[in-house]
């Protein structure tokens, strides 16, 4: 028995059994990685409060402060006193009752009640059932939110969300049967005042280093690689299959009364159109199917304002009651425009929610299409349409060919013009509700313009922009003198400067004054174009106000901005490409604002037309990409050929050969001594791991492991026994050389080029089944 | 470490080592890693401490290692009444010479087999520190060197607490390695039962390594070389256990540099000059396990044990093996 030789070492079958061993997170790390994802959910969910116009943001501060505090501090929860959790349950449900009772809106209840919950969850430890609840207490609010606003953000969030919600559910499975071991399965974790031991180690810089050292990238990136997949079929699939109908099928709106953020109403006071300018967010982007057509300064206008008063521009009630139309519901609306020669121009607009009940519009137009059919009242002389409420999602809607004229024809106040005699001042747009000083103070600058003169429409409408572009300057900040008379006369009077309103308002005085009527008009003037996705971004900053002021001879009310181009001057200006190359965006913004109008042509389809385009967009990429790869590698091919069949002579021959000769002579020198030398490189380095002999070592010795492992599979059918007669032993040499170069001192190290090429052999060898290869 | 070692030397360690091995398993039958443990502590140059039921060889095991090696080999029964004197020696009045002269303890050897060394005192169990830790005894201020190479190879009961005063911590920390013996297999017991035997006295072995040997060896092993990434694997296990909501406190600096000692040893022992991942993995649990201690309470030792083994089981698993 003292003879017995030894059993052979299991030197081929370490590197196999240390290749398989991978790091895996303690349960503790689970514990701690299931928390912050958790919390990460309910940050993620809280912060649709900012998409929603709901009542709730002292529940999200402080939800989200909680969040993070106990990310922060995770012991924090066995802080929270324990009556805290006795009468969580009655209070919220007790809120919740008060506030369904005391504001009757159910819906934002439910949000403010969601957050709650949350709240509560976030300040105390979390049993499995409580991290699902996270879930889909996180969905709800996603998906209201994202039904209410119907936006990009809402796509974005919810990838987000669920590529999260997936992560911690699959944390809370492999935490379960592993509880954390200070908490006993079954007590109650909420009440202790003492923390569970993930809680009280944590430390997340180290979580993450382990969470860099036991992610499987591979496993991760292919994960990775699947989602997108996923999410790609379903956008495919979301293009291909017919639109239908995002909000009439869900009636959630219904349930959120929302209020214009900024809002052009029916009334304007002085400072209104400024304030909307402070906001830089997109109000409006247009679509254009002819870019020839879009004119130099287009001013997009929402809204006539004919009365004023006080200080305070209104549209009057009689001009609504005479100009627009009966509310009706319908998805279309014809307009006055007169038809023009040549292919429908289609402007497609997506206004934001918010924005305005009045719709931005060019001028007269030939028919509006909504998307769906809606409740509006047209007023088809004033070339205005507005809707019945404050649209609380993106409103969509597309016009055929504007009257890009600059002016606004208006047959009904023609004929009013014509027998003015029966008509009151107030039915003119002429009147002007002064006092006799400040009247008369307005026929002094009228004198001081005109010279006393009476001229046409436009000369007027030309010379009082001059004069008031003359004495004041363009501000935001605008000075106007304090005083007991009219606050534009005021302004009028001296020479301070002045925003967009006080120019157009003084401008309607000044033109009524000298017998023209006239009328301020608001929306928004320019905008920008986007490079990106080609098509016109108004901002909330392009919000502007204007004149407009009647021509008796043409029938037409003319623009006038003492701001801009002079009147009647629109149709002279540089059109198409000219006023796009002037208007061109290429900023960041603008980039991630071409992402937001992607999204909205692809929801909103007023027919089958873009949607075609854009399959067959797809399928032309994908052709043309593929035929021009094709045509490049032929058309290297036929080079190649023709370079070869060109004659040949003693010269090209040498250089040819001497080319070859070069490239073969560099190789064998980097095979010889460049490889040498680079580990050389390396190795005065020193890096740890970063020695190139000892990382090759480690591959070869993990392929040789794996093969084994595969054959080990395979043997174990055929065989039994591990230590059979035929087991190989052809890596035992070379593993062990491999573990000298990967484990072992430099100087003992054999030539690693040459153990390198035995391993190789040996894996093909072994590969292809010839167990027994002659050992070099 | 850095100087690298002779292929021939190696060669030389593993004829050496293969007949010790041999030599083992002749009386110890079936019991192959455990004479392999026992082999990679004596080249460390560190002590052992074995632990099981009475009667399953412990004692057989230090005596076949002694009897197998050209050494001085002395036996210690510790029950409580035993001195520390009774351990190291004492200096006694020599009417002759008229002097106090040192006569030499049982620690005055090279393998000594301390049995059952829980149930001797606290007091004594100390006396047994500074030789473990210093390989001499110091009496009457004068150091007395003990046997080189020094092996303490203790055994003790976990189960059978009844009269024991369980080791402190500071001592358990000089145990390079902590064992269990287990039963033996079925058909190696069937062996056992058909070889008829008186005692211990009856093992009958012919020394196969020389003293000189062993010493050769146990300096060999330390030049064997520990690549960096290995090194870093053993701190990472050394700081995980520090990190472990389990234990009461992670194992000491003195821990972390044993394991790399035994490691080399155990290179050694498998014929190579250099340290392998594997290497660390087999070895983290006997090194580590008995100076680890549970945070929470246990219903008993054996539990405790168990429990401590699956931490570090799981600590090493979590722990990336570098390849």
């Amino acid at each position: 028995m003292a003879s017995l030789p030894l059993p052979p070492e299991p030197i081929a079958a370490a590197p196999g059994r240390v290749a398989s061993r991978r790091p895996q997170f303690t349960a503790d790390e689970l514990h701690q990685l299931r928390w912050l994802l958790g919390n990460v959910l309910t940050l993620l969910a809280v912060g649709t409060v900012f998409y929603m116009d709901v009542d709730a943001w002292t529940l999200m501060a402080l939800t989200s402060s909680a969040a993070i505090a106990a990310l922060v501090r995770p012991t924090l929860p066995a802080r929270v006193p324990r009556f805290v959790h006795t009468f969580a349950f009655p209070a919220i449900v007790t809120f919740f009752a008060a506030d369904v009772w005391l504001r009757s809106e159910l819906l934002p209840a439910m949000v403010r009640l969601d957050m709650l919950l949350l709240l509560y969850r976030t300040i105390s430890y979390r049993q499995r059932r409580d991290d699902l609840q996270i879930i889909i207490l996180g969905l709800f609010l996603i998906v209201i939110a994202g039904v209410l606003t119907v936006s990009l953000t809402f796509a974005a969030q919810i990838l987000f969300y669920t590529g999260c919600a997936l992560g911690f559910l699959l944390i809370i499975t492999l935490t379960d049967p592993a509880p954390a071991n200070a908490a006993p399965p079954g007590s109650p974790v909420v009440a202790g005042a003492v923390p569970p031991a993930w809680a009280v180690h944590t430390n997340w810089p180290h979580l993450f280093r382990r969470l860099r050292e036991v992610a499987n990238w591979r496993v991760l990136g292919f994960g990775v690689v699947l989602f997108a997949g996923v999410v790609g079929v379903s956008a495919l699939l979301f293009l291909a299959i017919p639109r239908f109908q995002f909000e009439s099928s869900m009636l959630l709106d219904r349930f959120i009364s929302k209020k214009a953020k900024s809002g052009f109403n029916d009334t304007i006071r002085f400072g209104d159109v400024t304030d909307i300018q402070q906001d830089n967010s997109v109000a409006l982007s247009v679509d254009v199917s002819d870019q020839s057509q879009i004119p130099g300064t287009p001013y997009w206008r929402m809204l006539v304002l004919d009365s004023y008063e006080q200080g305070t521009f209104r549209l009057s009630s009689r001009l609504r009651l005479e100009r627009f139309d009966q509310e009706r519901t319908a998805s279309f609306l014809v307009g006055r425009a007169i038809p023009r020669p040549g292919p429908t121009v289609f402007w497609t607009f997506f206004l934001e929610s918010g924005v305005s009940r009045y719709l931005p519009l060019l001028g007269h137009f030939e028919k509006i299409r909504f998307r769906e059919p809606q409740n509006f009242r047209g007023a088809a002389t004033l070339a205005l349409v507005a809707l019945r409420g404050d649209p609380v999602t993106m409103t969509a809607y597309q016009v055929e060919d504007f009257d890009l004229s600059g002016s606004v024809r208006d047959e009904t106040f023609s004929e009013r013009w014509r027998n003015r005699a029966q008509f009151r001042p107030s039915d003119l747009s002429l009147e002007l509700r002064l006092t006799d000083d400040d009247k008369s103070a307005l026929e002094r600058h009228l004198n001081e313009i005109t010279g006393g003169e009476r001229l046409p429409a436009m000369q007027t409408a030309q010379r009082i922009s001059a004069w008031l572009r003359g004495n004041h300057e363009y501000s935001l900040t605008p000075r106007i003198p304090s005083g007991e008379r009219d606050p534009l006369l005021r302004w009028l009077g001296a020479r301070g400067p002045g925003h967009c309103e006080l120019f157009a308002g003084s401008f309607v005085l000044l033109a009524r004054t000298a017998g023209f009527p006239a009328r301020v008009v608001t929306g928004f003037k320019g905008g920008s174009w986007n490079a990106y996705s080609n098509n016109f971004t108004i901002r909330n900053s392009d919000a502007h106000a204007w004149g407009e002021i009647f021509d008796p001879e043409t029938g037409t009310w003319l623009r006038a901005d003492a701001l801009g181009a002079a009147a009647g001057t629109q149709a002279e200006e540089a059109r198409g490409q000219a006023a796009i190359s002037a208007r061109m965006d290429r900023s960041w913004t603008a980039r991630l604002d071409s992402l937001r109008v992607f999204w909205y042509r692809r929801i909103v389809s007023f027919d089958q037309r873009s949607q075609v385009e854009t399959l067959r967009a797809v399928k032309d990429a994908t052709q043309n990409s593929g035929k021009r790869m094709r045509e490049a590698l032929e058309r290297a091919l036929a080079g190649l050929k023709g370079w070869a069949m060109a004659p040949w002579n003693a010269r090209r021959f040498i250089k040819v050969l001497g080319a070859m000769l070069g490239i073969v002579l560099f190789g064998w020198l980097w095979f010889e001594f460049g490889r040498a030398w680079w580990r050389t490189v390396w190795q005065a380095g020193g890096g740890r791991g970063g020695d190139p002999v000892r990382r090759e070592a480690s591959q070869w010795l993990r392929q040789i492991a794996a093969a084994e492992v595969r054959r080990g599979a395979l043997d174990a059918g055929r065989a039994n026994g591990p230590a059979g007669p035929g087991r190989p032993d052809v890596f035992a040499a070379v593993v062990r050389e491999l573990q000298r170069l990967r484990f072992g001192a430099r100087e003992t190290w054999p030539s690693p080029h040459a153990v390198f090429r035995r391993a190789r052999q040996a894996l093909r060898a072994y590969s292809s089944g010839s167990y027994r290869i002659s050992q070099p | 470490m850095s100087d690298f070692v002779p292929m021939a030397q190696i060669t030389e360690a593993k004829q050496a080592l293969d007949r010790l091995r041999a030599n083992m398993r002749v009386t110890i039958r079936g019991k192959d890693d455990i004479i392999e443990q026992v082999m990679v502590c004596l080249v460390a140059g560190g002590h052992l401490l074995i632990e099981d039921l009475p009667g399953v060889g412990k004692t057989t095991l230090a005596y076949s290692l002694a009897r197998s090696m050209d050494c001085a080999f002395s036996r210690i029964q510790f029950t409580s009444d035993l001195l520390p004197s009774d351990v190291t020696g004492v200096a006694i009045y020599d009417e002759t010479v008229k002097e106090f002269v040192f006569k030499k303890g049982p620690v005055f050897a090279n393998v000594v087999l301390a049995d059952e060394i829980n149930r001797a005192t606290p007091k004594t169990q100390s006396a047994l520190l500074e030789v473990m830790d210093r390989a001499r005894v110091t009496i009457d201020g004068e150091p007395h060197a003990v046997g080189s190479p020094f092996m303490v190879f203790a055994t003790q009961n976990p189960v059978d607490y009844e009269g024991t005063f369980p080791l402190p911590e500071s001592q358990m920390d000089r145990f390079l390695m902590r064992l269990r013996m287990g039963y033996p297999e079925a058909s190696d017991e069937l062996i056992i039962l058909r070889t008829a035997r008186g005692g211990y006295d009856a093992i009958a072995l012919n020394p196969v390594v020389t003293r000189t040997e062993i010493l050769g060896l146990q300096s060999l092993a330390q030049q064997v070389f520990v690549e960096d990434t290995v090194l870093d694997f053993i701190l990472k296990i050394v700081s995980a256990t520090r990190t472990e909501s389990e234990f009461r406190a992670g194992v000491s600096v003195r821990a972390g540099v044993a394991l790399r000692a035994a490691t080399q040893a155990r290179a050694l022992v498998h014929h190579r000059d250099f340290v392998l991942p594997e290497d660390v993995t087999e070895l983290v649990a006997p090194v580590f396990a008995h100076r680890l201690g549970l945070a929470r309470q246990t219903s008993d030792a054996l539990e405790e044990r168990r429990a401590v083994s699956a931490a570090l089981k799981r600590i090493v698993a979590s722990i990336p093996t570098p390849q």
